[in-house]
């Protein structure tokens, strides 16, 4: 065997080593959440599905699944408004000030979330708006919103201007021209964004945290209040839920959009 | 005409970013310097008594240190261990590059508390590490993982290495194979052409790279939070408590905008330090 050809298998070893570690926890969990026992145990004793009976028998757990997924629905929905909006008039406007805009869209992405959390806290109990749905949702639109501009920008810089501009000469107005040429275009890059968004603010904790008022509990807090508490098989086969979940959304991605291209 | 057509359509981001982002984070600023009584609350009074107790108190000191240090070990391991990857996946040819992306990419969209819950498991007195540790007959008794050092070094660095890979890749791939060749047919050994040609030329990438994981890591709230327990802390856990535990939010403001101070300085200076190694950020 030459050099080259040994440092190509050892370079392979290493990375199969490394997704072996990447995916160490993962495997993990799943094999856990099939344990008959009441305690997290690995390698499992036995095999069953109780857990998952248990998980989804339980009010507290369905309605935090459901809370979570509305939040994460009203959430991107706003920061794809909000978001498309921008990336066109960063990308398409010369507009004043636009780098600036740019810089303070890219703010959200490197905060530490915990800061953000506790600001508002502090914040909307001065407003009164403390506890409410609608701080929630304006708190998940700010760490949202900038995974939408970034994957929407980069679409929209793969498009010809001169297609609208072909629209417009054609009698199209404004609006009819960029719904019906540009927006089709885009549409990747709105699907990946629309994505990163809903996965960001379904996953949330150190936001939410602060946030959640009485009767109010996302998945993702109430997964990590409940490992406080104390660890158990239910938790894993939530976890299971969420890995089975993520896996199916990530490939189904691939498949129709080529996920990898706006990561 | 066109810039005010523009700032039209911008309007709703910035509004949402001033109102919901800037305003609630700069009002952290006058909270830090209220006084803060035990049963009654904030007090209208005027105290620089949390900013001089953070730079002074070893108690404090101990978990800036502590952040900054997990900053830089977690940093160093996601370099060390992702670099080849990055190498690798930059590099091949295979019909799988995408799905072997994806597949890295897939631990970063799994939920960060069902990461970090798979990593108790593994980490635990009768955990997978140590009944593995165990049979090799590497310890007799269980080694400490959780709760320390170790732990969190362990949990943040699986947590972060997926943005290091992802960030090495481009620069990495836009290296021109020709220089290396060049360096290989000049007569340097593999090694010289990867450690003077092939390494500094990705030094755009590294820096990224380094510069996200470290402000992530010393922002996590998550992995040290439960990898760490209620004593183990790091800043963002202290600032956690300070608001829902101890309810002192004038010392938690003056907490969060250290945190927030260091992070920006950070990511200032890598800005600098790119234009002057003349790369982007």
């Amino acid at each position: 065997m030459t050099a080259a050809q040994l440092r190509g298998w050892l370079l392979r070893v290493w990375v199969a080593l490394v997704f072996a570690f990447l995916m160490l926890p993962v495997v993990v969990i799943a094999l856990a959440s099939f344990s008959r026992t009441s305690y997290l145990t690995i390698p499992p004793k036995g095999l069953t599905l109780r857990w998952f009976g248990a998980v989804l028998g339980d009010p507290e757990y369905v309605h935090a699944i459901g809370f979570s997924l509305s939040l994460a629905l009203v959430a991107t929905l706003g920061s794809l408004a909000a978001g498309v909006a921008a990336s066109y008039a960063l990308i398409r406007r010369r507009v004043p000030g636009g780098a600036l805009v740019s810089a303070l869209l890219n703010a959200p992405l490197i905060f530490p979330g915990v800061v953000v959390g506790v600001a508002l806290l502090q914040f909307y109990a001065l407003v009164h708006m403390n506890g409410t749905l609608a701080g929630l949702a304006l708190a998940h639109m700010v760490i949202t919103v900038p995974y939408v501009v970034r994957a929407v920008m980069a679409s929209l810089q793969g498009i010809d201007p001169e297609l609208e501009s072909a629209a417009r000469v054609l009698g199209a107005s404004g609006p009819v021209a960029f719904f019906t040429v540009t927006l089709p275009l885009i549409r990747p890059g709105i699907a990946a964004g629309a994505l990163f968004s809903f996965i960001v603010s379904f996953d949330n904790v150190p936001v939410s945290i602060f946030l959640l008022g009485a009767g109010q509990m996302t998945l993702p807090v109430k997964i990590f209040t409940a490992i406080e508490y104390g660890v158990d098989p239910s938790i894993a086969a939530i976890s299971t839920m969420l890995i089975a979940l993520t896996g199916l959304g990530l490939a189904a991605a691939e498949r129709w959009i080529g996920f990898h291209r706006f990561v | 005409m066109t810039g005010a057509r523009g700032w039209g359509l911008l309007l709703p981001v910035i509004l949402l970013l001033l109102v919901a982002f800037l305003l609630p984070v700069g009002m952290m600023v006058p909270t830090s310097f209220r006084p803060y009584v035990p049963l009654v609350g904030i007090t209208s009074g005027f105290t620089i008594g949390y900013y001089t107790k953070l730079v002074t108190d070893s108690y404090y000191l101990e978990i800036i240190g502590r952040t900054l240090a997990l900053g830089l070990t977690v940093t160093l391991c996601t370099l060390v261990i992702g670099y080849p990857l990055a190498f690798f996946l930059a590099r091949t040819r295979s019909r799988w590059r995408n799905w072997l992306s994806i597949l890295v990419v897939f631990p970063l969209l799994l939920n960060l508390v069902v990461r970090t819950f798979g990593w108790i498991a593994l980490l635990a007195q009768n955990g997978l590490v140590n009944q593995a540790l165990q049979a090799l007959g590497v310890v007799q008794e269980p080694v400490k993982l959780l709760f320390n050092f170790a732990g969190l070094l362990i949990g943040l660095t699986h947590i972060f290495l997926p943005f290091m890979v992802l960030v090495l890749i481009g620069p990495i791939q836009n290296i021109p194979r020709d220089v290396e060749d060049a360096a290989r047919v000049l007569g340097a050994s593999w090694g010289s052409a990867f450690l003077r040609v092939t390494l500094p030329l990705s030094a755009p990438g590294i820096l990224s790279g380094s510069i996200l994981v470290f402000v992530l890591t010393i922002s996590a709230l998550v992995t040290p939070r439960l990898l760490g327990g209620p004593t183990y802390q790091v800043m963002s856990t202290l600032i956690y408590d300070e608001f829902l535990q101890r309810l002192n939010w004038p010392a938690g403001s003056a907490e969060a905008l250290l945190l927030t101070v260091m992070v920006l300085v950070l990511v200032f200076l890598s800005g600098v330090l790119a234009r002057g190694t003349g790369a982007r950020a």
